[in-house]
């Protein structure tokens, strides 16, 4: 009686059976009933159908795989990665993302020479989350490819592995010709503390790319560096793009450059409201005496955000 | 065979401890009791189907409370909501909550969910807050859902679908002994003892009454009908602050989620007609709501999310996100009017009122270690009274539910059932399929939801509460003596509507009791227009006592994390300075 | 005996937002995704077609049947009163 009150378990010879059925819509059905019975003799199974001549049956293979954990799911989307189809190999470079098991790293290294730009890219966005050192080797080595986005997760690897040994690599992709790179690999760089590395940074600020730009203003406020001039990240603040404006002044906050004060107050004045709140905000944490009359001001900005901004900046003012 | 025929039949299974609800808290809450205990039998029993349900069917797109190191603390954290929840807060759930969720982060991350990394795989942080930075964007929160399932199936946890629990039972001795479940394709019965049962069983989110008029286009996911807050209040379980209710900022007309949250960090916001932003206080409150409200109501509504301002690089960033995850249907919503967030802002408006911890704090009372008030009763998620805990809230929420759970079931046996109980529920479940004619559940429904919405909604004036509680009244004989239901689908329909009718009735009860206002809008009273510490700096618990319904104070915990009178103060500031547009208001409505 | 029992019922139509292509889907085939990762319960196989169908017009359009369908046989539409 009470047998069909749970999730039944499954008939795994029937479904074994409904695997080699002539109908690719029977197949498919029975791919759904093992990805869904979580028993690991079901992901036996599902490897032994990743060269399905459906593609529908391979696509729900791809998606099904995952489920199970151990490596044997890693190799089967390693597998369907390289299907000609489109559907299917999506399917399977999502998978590769959701894995976190580290024992699959070499399966996906070992996939890295594939003639495929699309293969490689995945397999690398797969073994960022792994963080395996088994990656860093091949991830440098990915930073030379032709195509755009392997560099781009390659950059991605490198920056997960946070090894200052790694650092001068990420320098040389921030010079990279395409601005998504670069983008990445200045952002990849927050976490150095080498001199170098701040260079790298403070170049990125002068990036005919806004977004890189932004980047660049945004890591120079984790920089740890002694002696850091932050001259270039207060002239960031008159830069054409309100975005990298605001992400200046968070840093030149955060670092604690009160000598930028003025600098900043000035943008209290621009259009953009976000901007005007960072403003605001940074003031705040610089409390600079000679900002006290712009604030005054900013505290009857039309948006309640800066007000409010301001009010805190203001009483932080009187405080000190 | 006619769709959804009824069937008789009763089967009775027994476990150690029984998890009601299969949405967030409860798959964490079923996982971590049978990690604790792996000999233990536990059972995880769901009105829909595990794979998707519950308030994250599709996703989420993103944590609104991560208590992340290096970003905040726990003690910031837990600072904030008590003075989100004007000080109405036993702090010490909260911090262990705020304790606890950096682990469950982790342990989701290595489920496979995606949270926004750093390019150097840190957890992307993001600062929404004046004080402390609590958002973390989950740009393929599609996938929570899906990883969740995975690890209950590797766990091969006992999981039953299609099975919604109607009451619970307690032995003779007042702990809990069991429920009583029915299937919703064919209305056979489930008994189900149990040593420990956790109920997870979501929002009361289809309380309110949508605009559109469509009863399922709710807020909320529409299955949390708030069936388990009538069930904790008919086992004698307290409910906490009731009215406390919950009312989200949305899109208008799609009357879904406008997750300003995500696209806050992008630089996109909430702002009146003339652009401008106008909500002073900083964390998600009743307050933020009233600004919300009070701006709506002037000149310079409506309200807009504003992104028009933004790169289009970045506005292409928000738009995979928020049409993809968690509501996917809104990209749809806004395609078919042809709404262009690079050319216009988007109508934004309020949602119909519900009871949810998630986002306010109206919930089934619990302690630190998720018990009720009844022995051998735990609660986690939207319907337990852990304020503002959203996703994450659920699940670390869960986490510590099951462990304590299946800790206890281990050092207790099985209460007795009283048959003759168990008789009489099956009895009253079974009503409305008993009679040839009669009303349409939907129709009951639609009428205490329309009620709710002409009579509850606030701002709460007490003389129409009073006519609330006399129609809800005559509402109630008719779905006793008059419903009908002709399959096992409408039967489910007939059960929820008499959740949605005792939660309706317990927003109205506890209203009236808490005689001052507070929370913002949330509890609006006209009557009684100013908040009143020397009287009302406490709890109120709504409970059934000898068949009636029952409201009591209860005293707020001493805080464990104390509240500098400076902090206190910049709060109750904000409060001042807007009191003359709140008034403003109150008379123009 | 009170009016209401009295009252005789009636059936009145109403456009459904969810829409399965009887081509694509594989319901006939063993196939039930649709149907069981619906919230609210909504969707049933035909015993006439053997295909999916929207039974009942209780829709969150919240669209795991559209994602999870594994033929794309599932359309939602936003329902006429929301849109």
């Amino acid at each position: 009686m009470t047998a069909d009150l749970f999730e039944d378990d499954v008939d795994l010879a029937a479904l074994a059976e409904d695997l080699q059925s002539d109908d690719p819509q029977r197949r498919r059905v029975s791919v759904l009933a093992l990805s869904d019975s979580g028993d690991p003799e079901a992901s036996k199974l599902l490897l032994s159908v990743v060269r399905d001549p459906d593609p529908g049956v391979r696509r729900q293979v791809a998606l099904g795989l995952g489920t199970f954990g151990g490596p044997g799911d890693a190799e089967g989307l390693v597998a369907l990665l390289r299907d000609a189809d489109p559907g299917v190999s999506q399917a399977a470079a999502e998978g590769l993302c959701e894995i976190k098991d580290a024992d699959a790293a070499p399966v996906l290294v070992a996939g890295l020479t594939d003639a495929s730009p699309f293969v490689r890219a995945s397999l690398l966005r797969g073994l960022k989350e792994l963080r395996s050192a088994l990656a860093l080797g091949p991830a440098l080595q990915a930073l030379q490819d032709e195509d755009t986005e392997v560099r781009i997760q390659a950059v991605g690897v490198i920056g997960y592995l946070k090894r200052e040994d790694a650092v001068p690599a990420l320098q040389a992709a921030a010079r990279d010709p395409d601005p998504h790179v670069r983008r990445t690999a200045i952002s990849a760089l927050g976490f150095s503390r080498l001199a170098g590395g701040v260079a790298t940074l403070v170049r990125g600020l002068a990036d005919n790319a806004w977004s890189v730009r932004e980047a660049a203003a945004e890591a120079l406020g984790y920089t740890k560096v002694e002696g850091f001039d932050p001259a270039p990240l207060v002239a960031a603040l008159d830069d054409a793009f309100w975005q990298v404006r605001l992400k200046a002044v968070r840093s030149l906050a955060q670092l604690g450059v009160r000598e930028a004060a003025p600098h900043i107050a000035r943008n209290l004045d621009h259009p953009e409201p976000n901007l005007r709140k960072e403003a605001a905000n940074g003031l705040g944490h610089l409390a600079h005496p000679d900002t006290r009359d712009i604030l005054n001001q900013a505290a009857t900005d039309p948006d309640a955000d800066v007000r409010k901004n301001a009010r805190w900046a203001l009483s932080r003012l009187g405080a000190a | 065979m006619a769709l959804d025929q009824l069937i008789d039949g009763t089967s009775e299974i027994s476990c150690d401890v029984l998890v009601l609800g299969g949405g967030t808290a409860g798959p964490m809450a079923a996982l971590k009791a049978k990690q604790k205990n792996p000999k233990s039998k536990v059972i995880l029993l769901e009105k829909a189907n595990v794979k998707r349900s519950g308030a994250i069917s599709m996703g989420m797109d993103g944590l609104n409370n991560a208590v992340i190191p290096g970003h905040a603390t726990p003690e910031q954290y837990v600072r904030e909501i008590t003075i989100a929840n004007d000080g109405i807060v036993d702090q010490k759930p909260v911090l262990k909550y705020a304790e606890r969720c950096y682990s469950v982060i982790e342990e989701l991350d290595r489920f496979g969910i995606k949270f926004q990394k750093t390019e150097n795989g840190d957890f992307a942080v993001k600062k929404v807050h004046h004080l402390g930075a609590y958002v973390l964007p989950m740009p393929n929160g599609d996938t929570v859902k899906k990883a969740l399932y995975r690890q209950l199936k590797r766990a091969q946890l006992l999981i039953s679908n299609r099975y919604m629990a109607t009451r619970l039972l307690k032995g003779s001795d007042g702990r809990i002994a069991g429920a009583i479940a029915v299937n919703t394709r064919t209305g056979q019965f489930l008994i189900i003892r149990a040593k420990a049962i956790i109920l997870c069983m979501g929002a009361a989110g289809r309380l309110g009454l949508p605009a559109s008029g469509y009863l399922f286009g709710t807020y909320e996911n529409a299955a949390n009908s708030g069936d388990g807050y009538a069930m904790a209040y008919h086992a004698g379980a307290k409910l906490a602050n009731l009215e406390c209710f919950q009312i989200n900022p949305l899109i208008k007309d799609y009357n879904g989620p406008a997750c300003a949250y995500v696209a806050g960090p992008f630089g996109a916001y909430t702002a009146n007609n003339e652009g401008n932003r106008f909500i002073d206080c900083d964390y998600w409150s009743g307050q933020m709501m009233l600004e919300f409200y009070t701006e709506l109501q002037s000149g310079k509504g409506p309200v807009f999310l504003k992104l028009n301002h933004l790169h289009d690089s970045t506005i292409s960033e928000i738009e995979d996100i928020l049409h993809k995850v968690e509501r996917p249907s809104r990209g749809k919503f806004h395609e078919q009017r042809g709404t262009d967030y690079r050319a216009e802002m988007i109508e934004m408006h309020i949602s119909e009122i519900g009871f949810c911890s998630g986002h306010s704090a109206s919930g089934v009372f619990v302690d630190e270690f998720a018990r009720t008030t009844v022995e051998g009763l735990y609660a986690a998620g939207d319907m337990a009274s852990v304020p503002h805990s959203y996703m994450l809230g659920a699940f670390t929420n869960g986490m510590i539910a099951g462990e304590h759970a299946v800790e206890y079931a281990a050092g207790v046996s099985l209460a007795d059932i009283d048959a003759e109980e168990v008789t009489r529920e099956c009895e009253r479940v079974l009503a409305p399929t008993k009679r040839e004619r009669g009303i349409p559940p939907n129709q009951i429904e639609y009428k205490t939801r329309r009620l709710v919405n002409d009579y509850l909604q606030p701002p709460k004036v007490p003389r129409k509460y009073q006519l609330a509680q006399q129609r809800f009244a005559e509402v109630r004989e008719d779905l006793e003596q008059g419903m009908l239901a002709r399959n096992a689908h409408e039967l489910l329909r007939a059960l929820e509507a008499s959740s949605i009718l005792d939660c309706a009735d317990m927003a109205a009860a506890a209203s009236l009791f808490r005689t001052e206002s507070r929370w913002g809008l949330y509890h609006l009273r006209t009557d009684y227009t100013d908040r009143n510490d020397a009287d009302w700096f406490c709890h109120t618990l709504v409970g059934k006592t000898d068949g009636r319904m029952t409201v009591e104070k209860r005293e707020v915990q001493p805080y464990v994390v104390p509240i500098a009178d400076d902090e206190k103060d910049l709060y109750y500031r904000q409060r001042t300075r807007q009191a003359d547009d709140v008034a403003a208001t109150r008379i123009a409505t | 005996m009170k009016v209401y029992d009295r009252m005789p019922l009636a059936t009145s139509y109403t456009i459904v937002p969810v829409e399965v292509d009887d081509a694509k889907c594989i319901a006939d085939k063993g196939c039930t995704v649709c149907v069981d990762v619906c919230p609210l319960d909504v969707l049933r196989i035909s015993e006439i077609t053997q295909k999916a169908y929207m039974a009942y017009d209780e829709c969150w359009y919240c669209m795991p049947c559209q994602t999870d369908c594994p033929t794309d046989a599932v359309t939602v539409n936003i329902p006429y009163l929301l849109k």
